[in-house]
């Protein structure tokens, strides 16, 4: 049934974007390393001569290493903003420990008799560091930036959340987009590169002679030419500034539509959803590809864009779940269809704004709706079996995902596990397909397109009615997979782009063809 | 000359790994520190270029206080050699020896030159080891190196830490000849240390026994073996007494005492400046005769073991 692109189909699509970001990628990856060097290395010779220090320098380095790395990116953005600077800054403490501690543990390596001697010969503490010292060291020295540069290599592939770059790129939007084809070829390209650096740092690393020693003055020279591959791609020259999601990036009533349809060519930055709202209200980016009931929307005061020409299907949200689940439970269907047309946007959007913006837990904002609808009832604790719910990682999803869950538990003998935030649309409809989710909530137009990849030429007939989305995608998700969509909840979660209020009336930007003409200006 | 008045040295551990040496080596001569393990000799040694710095006392090489003279600058004046050779493994042979001349700026010519020159004398033609690496030489050469670095600027003082203790007893022995054999020595102060009894009576001109960071006595081999200041000193040569008091005691030491005879044919010809050691030596495969001031003699067994029998008891 698979139906994305081929990984050779994929780079034969998209050569450019592929040689783009691999140069963005060991751009900054070498960065990194070059300021990890810089760095570290002076810091390791230190604590050769500074015993004390070692022990404080190594442990903090050391805890910096154990922080992970998806974590230590969003410390960075409050401190940083996103982009380039966050990234580069979290690469180079990732790539400073093992510069450290090599530097460290091999000039320690070194025969004491050899030090001796150049120290009885009468070489001051600068020749015997230039001349016996660090030559003697080198070769654990280059294995540390060689460690540094392959952990460097995988870590970078992260940066893409937060709109840096590189071949994380294409991983995250193939998860988003259910394409496989597009994910290998972010993660080939990034495993190659891993052995690729590897290789050459390991013919620097053999015996030092003459030669090699010529050889080993030229690696400064080289790491700056590779981090300069950074700045190479980067023609980011629009009047406005763009930030999409990786998902938006790939899709045909995304990035794609805006070329083809408005004409709209604006090299977005590729930004993950979760702080993609709070760089546009911080004005490091001015359009974004939000959708329409998110709550930082509302909370960061960015409005929507109209659609003119109709480029996003709708996007009704509805629980799907296999047959097999509800032939097995049958009260699990109107339990489920209990939630049917209670949310509207509105009522969406500000129970979002609770979740995203006051902070308040998924959990609670979801047990205060259904008290407030007299749904819901004290958890039975019943022992017929167990729904396995899951939902996507954003606000919607948690919030649904937890009313379900009460609901099942409040009005059924059944018990529920819950696998939420999972990372995308394949994860999820991979895990359900699979037998290892039984329900989750879902988008009409997500199902249309990312999940069926209808054609273009059906997908027009359907786009503009949401009833006839739901009714074709309700038909061939029985049919193809047996999976079954139960009644929308109510409200359209589709996607919009949004700018500042501010900037709308400054630009007088009402819709999307405004923008377009806007950008050819 | 070397001059060191009343130093002691104490490290942080409370226990005085030298106490209260006063030692004087003149110029041209081989000083041998002799002692056991722990017993103060290698920091005697090390306080003299400075690797560690005096506690109470002062140390003069050629009349001048090392503590007046930045360290870097002292060192380069005096050659050092060290146990394990200390050869800087990422450099060749060439490169190693030339290391000091280089520090002190030495024009390239005369640094080349007086390298292969000395690799010359030590046996280690230029052509075939000057680009070599340490690890391609044997234990013996690499020792060479290590002497020929120490060289190689042609100091006046020499320091040698157990230069021949990690060889094989083959090695060693002719590695230690060669270099007693040396002529660039011949003019430099040495100050050597070792545990090893037999080296310390072949090389020393003189020998400082120490124990526990105290000097026992200071002379030449003869004054040590036959005149003991303690029972220390006198109890250290015990095991290998007889074979040392043969090997020092020359045969013109005992001349008087060999009976006059001169019949016979045959015989190994030595002089009066052959040991006892060696006469006896020679005497277990022939008959020996020897000649001292112009008169020649009969070496016989008896004759030298009542010769030192004698002597002692004089």
């Amino acid at each position: 049934m698979e139906p994305s692109t081929s990984f050779f189909d994929f780079i034969q699509q998209e050569p450019a974007k592929l040689l783009q970001q691999t140069l963005t990628h060991t751009g900054l990856t070498f960065i990194s390393v070059l300021i990890a060097i810089a760095i570290g290395l002076p810091l390791g010779i230190l604590i050769t001569r500074r015993r004390r220090l070692s022990g404080l320098v190594l442990g903090i380095a050391g805890v910096l290493q154990t922080i992970p790395s998806i974590a230590l990116l969003g410390f960075m953005i409050p401190l940083l903003g996103i982009g380039v600077k966050p990234a580069i800054v979290a690469l180079f403490l990732y790539a400073l420990l093992p510069i450290i501690r090599n530097t460290y543990t091999g000039i320690r390596g070194v025969d004491p008799a050899v030090t001796e001697a150049a120290t009885g010969m009468g070489m001051s503490d600068r020749q015997l560091l230039l001349k016996v010292q660090l030559p003697l060291a080198m070769p654990v020295i280059l294995a540390g930036i060689r460690t540094a540069t392959v952990i460097n290599v995988g870590v970078a592939t992260l940066a893409a959340y937060i709109a840096a770059g590189g071949l994380g790129e294409f991983i995250f939007g193939g998860i988003a987009l259910n394409n496989t084809g597009m994910i290998l070829a972010g993660a080939i390209p990034a495993a190659l590169l891993a052995i690729l650096f590897d290789w050459l740092i390991s013919l620097l690393q053999k015996r030092m002679t003459r030669q090699s020693r010529m050889r080993l003055y030229l690696l400064p020279l080289i790491l700056i030419v590779l981090s300069s591959f950074y700045l190479l791609p980067m023609g980011n020259n629009a009047r406005l500034k763009a930030g999409f999601t990786p998902e938006f990036m790939g899709r045909r009533d995304g990035n794609l539509g805006l070329r083809t349809v408005y004409g709209i060519h604006i090299n977005p930055l590729v930004i993950s959803d979760m702080i993609m709202y709070k760089a546009a209200y911080e004005k490091t980016i001015d359009v974004i590809s939000g959708s329409s009931t998110d709550g930082r929307g509302k909370a960061f005061d960015l409005v929507v864009l109209q659609d003119d020409k109709h480029i996003f299907p709708p996007y009704y949200a509805a629980p799907i779940a296999t047959n097999t689940i509800l032939e097995k439970y049958p009260e699990l269907e109107p339990t489920l269809n209990l939630l049917a047309g209670t949310i509207n946007d509105s009522i969406m959007t500000a129970l979002n704004y609770q979740v995203d913006y006051l902070k308040y837990s998924p959990e609670k904002v979801a047990r205060e709706f259904l008290m407030q609808k007299g749904l819901y009832q004290p958890a039975r604790n019943g022992s017929k079996g167990t729904i396995r719910i899951g939902c996507k990682i954003f606000g919607d999803g948690y919030i649904l995902a937890n009313m379900y869950k009460m609901l099942i538990e409040g009005h059924t003998d059944l018990a529920v596990s819950t696998k939420l935030g999972l990372g995308g649309t394949k994860i999820c409809f991979d895990a359900l397909n699979n037998n290892q989710l039984d329900v989750y909530p879902e988008y009409t137009g997500t199902g249309l397109l990312a999940i069926l990849q209808t054609p273009a030429n059906i997908t027009d007939t359907l786009i503009a009615d949401k009833d006839k989305v739901y009714t074709y995608v309700s038909r061939e998700f029985e049919q193809q997979y047996g999976i079954k969509w139960l009644k929308p909840v109510g409200f359209n979660n589709t996607y919009a782009l949004m700018m500042r209020r501010q900037q709308t009336m400054d630009l007088q930007i009402k819709s999307i063809s405004d923008l377009a003409r806007y950008l050819k200006k | 000359m070397i001059q060191l008045s009343h130093v002691s040295k104490f490290f942080e551990k409370g226990k005085n790994a030298v106490d209260d040496i006063s030692l004087t080596v003149n110029d041209g001569e081989i000083m041998v520190l002799l002692g056991t393990s722990g017993c103060g000799k290698t920091t005697t040694l090390r306080l003299i270029n400075r690797l560690l710095d005096a506690s109470s006392g002062t140390v003069e090489v050629n009349g001048e206080n090392v503590r007046r003279i930045p360290a870097t600058t002292l060192r380069k004046s005096i050659g050092y050699v060290l146990q394990n050779n200390g050869l800087f493994p990422h450099y060749t042979v060439e490169e190693n020896i030339c290391t000091v001349p280089q520090l002190l700026n030495w024009p390239k010519e005369k640094t080349i030159a007086r390298c292969h020159t000395l690799m010359h004398k030590l046996k280690l033609p230029p052509e075939q080891y000057a680009h070599s690496y340490p690890h391609q030489l044997s234990g013996g050469q690499q020792q060479r190196v290590g002497l020929a670095r120490a060289l190689a600027a042609d100091p006046p003082v020499l320091l040698m830490d157990e230069p021949f203790g990690a060889l094989d007893p083959l090695t060693r022995d002719a590695v230690r000849q060669e270099f007693k054999s040396l002529d660039e020595l011949h003019t430099k102060t040495v100050v050597l240390v070792t545990h090893d009894i037999e080296e310390a009576f072949q090389l020393g001109d003189r020998i400082c026994l120490m124990n526990a960071g105290r000097i026992q006595q200071t002379g030449r081999p003869a004054e040590l073996l036959f005149r003991p200041a303690n029972d220390f000193v006198r109890n250290f040569f015990d095991r290998q007494r007889t074979q040392l008091e043969l090997s020092t005691l020359k045969l013109r030491d005992i001349w008087d005492t060999i009976p006059s005879s001169h019949n016979g044919e045959n015989y190994v010809e030595i002089t009066g400046d052959a040991s006892c050691w060696e006469a006896l030596s020679l005497l277990t495969s022939s008959h020996v005769i020897a000649t001292h001031n112009g008169t020649a003699k009969v070496i016989t067994g008896s004759a030298v073991m009542n010769g030192l029998q004698t002597y002692k008891t004089r």
